[in-house]
């Protein structure tokens, strides 16, 4: 696998963030924050949101891990780091992005240091964090 | 100045708290759930889709969400934001393999500030790192640092 430093990874995108997903992930990780399933909960908030439900963290960040394994494989992922500076809803189209910061070697395995994201369309971030990457060999 | 509930010493008092600790295997309709909710394909064999991370981390160490919510004094669901994750792995998971987990406090204090899509204020941030090694004395296999916020108001 050739790759360099400054190269965009493929994008990933959600067409449209589903609540039904929220409420299933909220059920198996006994997530009890009704944000994640209850609209009428998150339209009461100061937040100004509305009726729509606001994505667990972990969900977003997967679109992101989904980018990285479909780019290099699908062990391919060594280390993520991400913040959260803004939340994404049900409904959303979201986009993950990548881009090689640095390419370096570890005990023989060739590692690519990224940045990533994830945005609406014409948006700032909503996920932003940096990534590891083992290569696949060229 | 209004009092903050709970005292900052409080807090502070939790860095080293360890959680039970225990074990987790992850079952194929649990990752299969997982991927699906992630919009992916399922992962080729027994490979586990690493958004476990967040989940099987917490509930193996003998904790939940709530328990942590609890732990901090969280004044509601609400009031809880996210600061950061952080997630290595040194080795990827398998389905129906039974790790091993511990988990611990490892950072506490109280802040002042904006947060995230929040009003500034008086919050407390708490970080979480928690392990996974391989069963039958197996290395090291990933682990997960959460940092929450806690969000506060006077009394």
């Amino acid at each position: 696998m050739n790759v360099q430093v400054g190269d965009s990874i493929p994008e990933w995108v959600m067409e449209s963030v589903r609540p039904e997903r929220m409420r299933t992930m909220a059920a198996i990780l006994r997530d009890p924050n009704p944000v994640h399933w209850d609209r009428r909960a998150v339209a009461a908030l100061p937040f100004g949101i509305g009726e729509r439900t606001i994505n667990q963290g972990p969900l977003g960040l997967s679109y992101i891990l989904n980018m990285l394994m479909e780019w290099a494989g699908p062990t391919s992922v060594r280390r993520i780091v991400m913040r959260f500076p803004q939340v994404v809803l049900d409904g959303d189209r979201v986009i993950a992005r990548g881009t090689v910061t640095a390419i370096r070697e570890e005990n023989g395995v060739r590692l690519a240091d990224c940045d990533v994201s994830l945005s609406r369309e014409g948006e700032a971030p909503s996920l932003a964090g940096t990534a590891t990457v083992a290569l696949p060999p060229e | 100045m209004a009092e903050i509930q709970p005292p900052a010493e409080e807090i502070r008092a939790l860095v080293g708290h360890e959680f039970p600790g225990g074990k987790y295997t992850i079952a194929h309709w649990e990752n299969f759930l997982l991927t699906e909710c992630t919009g992916s394909e399922p992962l080729p064999g027994d490979l586990v889709h690493p958004v476990v991370l967040f989940h099987m981390p917490i509930l193996g160490a003998g904790t939940s969400i709530g328990g942590m919510f609890a732990l901090g004094q969280a004044e509601s669901d609400f009031s809880i934001g996210i600061e950061s994750y952080d997630w290595e792995i040194e080795r990827p998971l398998h389905e129906d393999l039974e790790y091993t987990v511990t988990g611990r406090v490892t950072e506490a204090d109280r802040m002042e500030g904006p947060r995230r899509n929040d009003r500034p204020g008086v919050y407390d941030r708490i970080q979480f790192r928690f392990e996974l090694h391989e069963p039958d004395g197996g290395g090291f296999a990933a682990s997960s640092t959460i940092t929450w916020t806690y969000r506060r108001s006077a009394s």
